[in-house]
């Protein structure tokens, strides 16, 4: 009997174990809103309440493969999404450019949707060789903004929306950077992040982008 | 007492687990898909496609058919510069991969010509050994 006891326990614990590596079956939205927030009280209705404030992404100022400006006013009451790359990168980008490109196709026709790849090495990607490697991988430019601008700037915006990456002479290609997507709504809330390397993950990056667009007109 | 069972409950639970975990059997004559995987398909794509006018295919492409004397010193070496594929031109770099053997080279073209370019006449490891001494190392 007890050894019954035993083999039922060990069963479920099993089950248990195996289950903790399959996708969770929780409902995906409404959407959570990422990254810094603020906590402050606030008096309400006469009452000392503690509010939760998120931080928009802040403006920014880059110039794209057409030599466009591109700032926060771009994107103004549009989804987009963000993400980090260089034209030289031996390693995940051409993986990334490749499900961007799924992104790209699937809302072609839809204007309320940008991307914005910002290049990590301002110095060898200037204008001209973006525009290269945009026109070769099949950009279209009026959807993808591919960014060049202030070395600086472009790092400081990487940290700001969460993302790792950095000049490292080791890394293949001279930098080490995270393959994430980043899905921004149109009150500049970042929504989601994705690895820009899995067609799974970009699956649900397309799913949760038509959502935006359609729940948050 | 209950400290046993808890460790055989655990014993069983873990045994039955990692018996549905190791069925990812490794083959040597995989090896090649396997290289691929590791080394190839982060530019040149899951299925050889390649990407845009970026990255040339390797899958039904003239250029693997045509050189096959040349891939094992491409492979372990890189190329750059132009290069005309199924008609295309792409002008990119590919980084060596100095750090493969002979056997995983001739592996590796195995993949390439037998299951991405449907050819029936692969190269052997002598041929691919021969071919490797008379590299232009750059």
């Amino acid at each position: 009997m007890k050894m019954r006891w035993n083999l039922n326990a060990a069963i479920v614990t099993a089950t248990l174990f195996a289950a903790i590596g399959c996708e969770q079956a929780e409902e995906r939205y409404p959407l959570a809103v990422l990254g810094p927030y603020q906590v402050s009280d606030v008096v309400k209705d006469g009452k000392m309440v503690t509010d939760t404030s998120f931080t928009s992404v802040r403006p920014f100022e880059f110039y794209d493969q057409d030599s466009n400006r591109v700032t926060e006013k771009t994107f103004e009451n549009k989804v987009y999404v963000a993400d980090f790359f260089f034209t030289s990168c031996p390693t995940i980008c051409p993986k990334m450019k490749q499900q961007m490109l799924r992104v790209q196709e699937e809302f072609q026709d839809e204007a309320n949707l940008l991307i914005l790849s910002h290049s990590i090495d301002p110095k060898r990607d200037s204008v001209g060789r973006l525009k290269s490697y945009a026109d070769k991988l099949g950009v279209s430019s009026d959807k993808w903004h591919m960014v060049t601008g202030d070395r600086d700037s472009i790092y400081s915006m990487a940290k700001h929306y969460m993302i790792a990456a950095q000049e490292d002479r080791l890394a293949p290609g001279g930098f080490a950077h995270s393959g994430a997507f980043l899905l921004v709504d149109q009150k500049r809330m970042i929504r989601g992040i994705y690895d820009g390397t899995s067609a799974d993950e970009v699956d649900d990056l397309m799913k949760d982008i038509a959502w935006l667009l359609e729940e948050q007109p | 007492m209950v400290a046993r069972r808890t460790a055989l409950v655990f014993g069983i639970a873990a045994t039955t687990a990692m018996a549905s975990v190791v069925s990812c059997d490794y083959k040597p004559r995989n090896q090649g898909r396997v290289l691929y995987e590791s080394e190839c398909q982060s530019c040149h794509m899951e299925n050889g496609q390649g990407l845009g006018e970026l990255m040339p295919p390797l899958a039904n492409a003239d250029y693997v058919k045509e050189n096959t004397e040349a891939l094992a010193c491409i492979i372990r070496y890189g190329m750059e510069g132009p290069v005309v594929v199924n008609g295309v031109e792409y002008n990119g770099q590919m980084p060596g991969n100095r750090q493969l053997s002979e056997i995983e080279i001739a592996n590796l073209i195995h993949y390439l010509l037998e299951v991405l370019n449907e050819q029936e006449n692969t190269m052997t490891i002598n041929e691919v050994r021969e071919q490797l001494k008379g590299c232009k190392k750059p």
